[in-house]
């Protein structure tokens, strides 16, 4: 599947990963844990360039947030501190989410975005979180919004940039709830819908902040941005969850495959939108 | 085809092998005859091609073998002692937590990264742990029960003889 590869680097930097693959005239690939590209394959590639060795395997908190680097693993986010408090730890939760030991040991939260699955499970949570992508090129770094590192994604702008960071602000504290809520075919398996959501509520119980994320229902994961303003400044009770379960429905364009039929998907985006909503309602101490 | 020389350390005897730069480490494991490596799904779904990878446990088919340059690989033909098996295997062999036996190396492993990370697991530990080895006999509940056995009596099967058998290719 790889018999055409000419050479495997393991780049000591993010200076030399981004050299090498500007230098990969289009046929360089990036490796960390391999478990996408390994099973994708990929006959037209000729390089290898393995980040796991230049510096990116981190979890820093910064100014009450945290920055991820790209070469972090599955199991090293569902262990961290830092990201089991950050936002309820929903990264962590969905982290625990994404395959077998095997796989969560090797998997990385770069890979995770970067192979650009509309399923991947650490997408939805981050989005929720307000996380900033930041990608390096020869000419430097930038940084982008993940939504819109999702949309630029496999574009040429993107296509030679290495992602090395993911931050996350610092949530918002007082009177919050959070949750992240997978359905699969088994326990392994990968989304059939995932939905990840975070709100802030005021002391009279009424919506101050409002994140609804849903995955493998669309392109790429989306908030449901419609939704959201609908619940800004609602109090938070059973009937504007059930408005808000009802809403995302219009929000998502699903399609059927092998796991599940759009229509299945679509209603399991009311039911999976509602639980996470009742959970972010219970921790927000509202009671319904 | 172009190669490049791998330095690994298997089985605790360092190996020096000339591999092509797009090998995955299931092939080359094979390759040089460590057969209790398992060639299943290589999808990273079966886990039969788990190993310990400086004591984690990878999928071999899913995982470059470049990457393992200066590692520690453990495959099941290095779990014994010589004649001493590991308590993990003794408590399979005591518990029949084999069928047709395929799928009970990646296991095994898989439970070695458990109980060296959690000498104390609950079952529901053990199940996650073992979750990514898909045993198609369908029999879980020995394997189960012999890792939890494994974890509670380390000391008894530490001294367990290794019983003659051919090799299973």
């Amino acid at each position: 599947m790889f018999e055409r590869v000419e050479v495997f680097y393991r780049p000591a930097s993010v200076r030399e990963a981004v050299r090498l693959l500007a230098g990969g005239k289009g046929r360089a690939r990036i490796v960390a844990g391999g478990t996408d590209l390994v099973v994708d394959g990929d006959p037209t590639a000729r390089a290898l360039i393995d980040i796991t060795h230049s510096g990116l395997a981190y979890i820093r908190k910064q100014g009450g947030g945290c920055a991820i680097g790209a070469a972090t693993t599955m199991a090293e986010l569902e262990e961290s501190r830092t990201i089991l408090a950050l936002g309820g730890g929903i990264l962590a939760r969905a982290a625990a989410t994404c395959g077998s030991i095997q796989i969560r040991g090797v998997a990385t939260v770069g890979g995770n975005l970067a192979n650009g699955s509309p399923a991947a499970d650490l997408v939805t949570p981050l989005l929720v979180l307000d996380a900033v992508v930041v990608v390096a090129d020869a000419k430097g770094r930038r940084k982008l919004p993940i939504a819109e590192y999702l949309a630029a994604r496999g574009t040429k702008g993107l296509r030679q940039s290495l992602l090395v960071e993911v931050t996350a602000p610092r949530p918002l504290g007082r009177r919050c709830g959070w949750s992240f809520q997978k359905l699969g075919r088994t326990a392994l398996d990968i989304s059939v819908v995932n939905v990840a959501a975070g709100l802030q509520v005021d002391g009279a119980g009424r919506i101050q902040w409002a994140r609804v994320a849903l995955g493998a229902v669309a392109p790429t994961a989306i908030r449901a941005g419609a939704t959201e303003e609908n619940l800004q400044g609602r109090t938070l009770d059973a009937e504007a969850i059930a408005q808000a379960a009802e809403g995302v429905m219009r929000e998502v364009s699903p399609i059927s495959d092998v796991r599940a039929s759009a229509a299945y998907r679509r209603e399991m985006c009311r039911v999976l939108t509602r639980r996470a909503l009742e959970e972010c309602a219970a921790q927000a101490g509202c009671a319904l | 085809m172009k190669t490049m020389e791998l330095r690994v350390t298997v089985n605790g005897q360092p190996r020096k092998w000339s591999i092509g730069p797009g090998d995955l480490l299931l092939d080359v494991l094979r390759r040089e005859g460590f057969f209790g490596v398992k060639r299943g799904c290589e999808k990273g779904e079966c886990g039969s091609c788990t190993v310990l990878v400086d004591g984690r446990a990878v999928n071999s088919c899913l995982m470059f073998a470049a990457k393992v340059q200066g590692c520690e690989v453990l495959t099941i033909e290095g779990l014994a002692d010589g004649d001493r098996l590991d308590p993990i295997q003794g408590a399979f062999l005591d518990h029949g937590a084999a069928q047709c036996g395929f799928c009970t190396p990646g296991m095994i492993l898989a439970a070695k990264w458990l109980l060296d990370k959690n000498p104390h697991p609950s079952e529901d530990e053990v199940r996650e742990a073992m979750a990514g080895v898909l045993c198609r006999c369908t029999g879980y509940i020995k394997p189960v029960e012999a890792v939890l056995a494994a974890a509670k009596q380390p000391a008894k099967r530490a001294t367990r003889k290794r019983e003659p058998a051919g090799v299973a290719r």
